[in-house]
């Protein structure tokens, strides 16, 4: 079965189709017409300034590590590995994104680099159709 | 923007406390129970006094549990309102004591809160959320995304952090409540289990049981029931916020450390005091950096210097501005309903000067402060006379 977003209010799945290769996606939101705010998710109501002219916009695949940890007792429903990196990410447009922090060795993470969005698959809590799950990696020459 | 208008001035007439720790044995009311009725007692009201009650508490453990609880004490008939409000339920419900009586609606009130918390890291959401399989639903993975990066922008070290919990336990071991009463040195904190960078075991607060009450009055209605003005501690300001925008926004991944600076600013207001008028401040620390952010939001030191305030010993019981007298949730644990609760009794029992070998000389101001999930602060400073 094709894995599904996690949130498709977050994230916005461009390839699930593994014949062709990796899982890829970008994360998404809305920006307010009025002041110009953008907010990671879905919101009905602009959430800096409150006004309803919010339009969907692509956040992109880029940010920058704005903080981290390491995480050695994982929180219950945890379905990766132990320990894990969780990153605090800042996106160029604002919003700061929470997820894994994923082919990176604990010595490399620094505070402030560039990070790049990467979409793996993960089993389902209760069954069904895999989570493409929205993760962090170093940023590479080439992104 | 707000419109907070006080009307009647307002007191803390009697406070109670369970102890908190484990009580295998002892049923969510039956904790309740025990912290309500020393509160009456030391009100010196009976529960056929109290008007109205509010009861903080947030696992589910039945419905009404308000009402379940204290039917045990008589039928009286009055409202009782269950306030689930995360970490802050318990202030919560103290916060809306307050606003009953000002207001004129009522002229005295309970406030109460009760929890038994499940071993275990916490964790906010749902089965099967997007937080879950995103990893960042965990409290203490929340703290140390603030803690790492706070170290980064301030040069503090990790021993400045642990300092934090050494402190607490100090506080602790002269409070016959707490949970834990077992001092550490900084090398001890350190070497703890590591939760998650730079949080060790020793730094995250112990999940507890426990339970604490509070009865307030309207200052002009002490003596119609008979209740001594002399023990009693005025609230001069009350303030419930959640988060605001704050350059951030409030979805799910923002940890902004510092919500916590417009609460103080109104409750500042509310009351005409400032941050120099404080002499002890009970603060949420569920883990170390979060008592370093939280007393630098009340601005009691520039933002970026909690940490060398606290290795000076300024946050010591000893130091100019004591800062979680009785342990706070490091040492005392965390009963969710309950631990608003147990900061005002910490608070009043400071303020009355019958705190004993803990006591902070010539208290007169005490803030009280607590942040829940969803960005819920409060911030309650009490007065003395
Ligand atoms: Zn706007």
């Amino acid at each position: 079965m094709t894995p599904v977003s996690v949130d498709p209010n977050r994230l916005k799945l461009t390839n699930d189709d593994a014949a062709n290769g990796p899982l890829a996606g970008t994360l998404i939101g809305f920006r307010c017409k009025e002041c110009g705010t953008s907010v990671f998710g879905y919101s009905i109501f602009c959430q800096s300034c409150t006004s309803s002219e919010l339009e969907p916009v692509d956040l992109g695949t880029k940010g920058v590590l704005f903080s981290y940890t390491i995480v050695r007792i994982p929180p219950a429903g945890w379905p990766g590995d132990i320990p894990y990196v969780l990153g605090q990410v800042e996106l160029p447009q604002g919003p700061q994104v929470l997820a894994e922090v994923v082919d990176c060795e604990h010595d490399d993470l620094k505070i402030d680099m560039a990070v790049t969005l990467t979409v793996r698959a993960v089993p389902a809590e209760n069954g069904g159709p895999e989570k493409a799950v929205y993760k962090w990696r170093p940023a590479k020459s080439g992104d | 923007m707000n419109n907070i208008r006080p009307g009647r001035e307002v007191m803390v007439v009697g406070v109670g406390l369970h102890p908190f720790g484990r009580f295998p044995d002892k049923d969510l009311s039956t904790l309740a129970v025990e912290a309500v009725l020393p509160a009456l007692k030391d009100a010196g009201v009976m529960w056929k006094d109290i008007p109205i009650a509010y009861f903080g508490h947030v696992y589910y453990q039945g419905m009404s549990l308000g009402e379940t609880t204290l039917s045990k004490l008589g039928l009286t008939g009055v409202p009782i309102v269950n306030v689930e409000n995360a970490c802050s339920s318990g202030s919560t419900a103290f916060w809306q004591a307050y606003w009953g009586i000002t207001t004129g609606l009522y002229d005295m009130a309970l406030a109460f809160g009760a929890e038994k918390v499940p071993r275990g890291p916490v964790t906010v959401t749902a089965e099967d959320s997007p937080e879950r399989y995103i990893g960042g639903d965990h409290m203490m993975a929340g703290y140390a995304l603030r803690g790492k990066r706070y170290m980064e922008e301030t040069g503090a070290p990790a021993t400045a952090l642990a300092q934090v919990t050494v402190k607490a336990r100090q506080n602790a071991t002269m409070n016959p409540f707490a949970h834990r009463k077992d001092t550490y040195t900084i090398e001890e904190v350190l070497n703890s289990r590591m939760v998650a960078d730079p949080l060790t075991l020793y730094q995250c607060c112990p999940t507890s049981e426990g339970a604490a009450a509070a009865v307030l009055c309207a200052r002009e209605d002490l003596a119609k029931y008979g209740i001594d003005e002399s023990r009693a501690v005025s609230i001069a300001a009350a303030v419930l916020t959640s988060g605001d925008y704050n350059g951030r926004g409030a979805d799910h991944s923002a940890f902004s450390p510092y919500r916590t600076e417009p609460a103080a600013l109104q409750a500042y207001d509310m009351s005409g005091l400032g941050p120099e008028d404080v002499d002890l401040v009970q603060v949420h620390d569920a883990a170390t950096i979060g008592e370093l952010q939280q007393i630098e939001s009340l601005h009691l030191f520039p933002f970026g210097e909690a940490w060398q305030g606290t290795v000076e010993g300024r946050t010591a019981l000893t130091g100019d501005i004591p800062v979680n007298t009785d342990g706070g949730l490091l040492a005392m644990g965390h009963p969710f309903g309950a631990s608003g609760i147990r900061m005002i009794h910490e608070t009043v029992t400071q303020l009355r000067g019958e705190a004993g070998p803990r006591q902070v000389a010539n208290a007169r101001v005490g803030v009280a402060q607590c942040s829940g999930a969803g960005d819920v602060t409060t911030v309650h400073i009490l007065k003395r006379g």
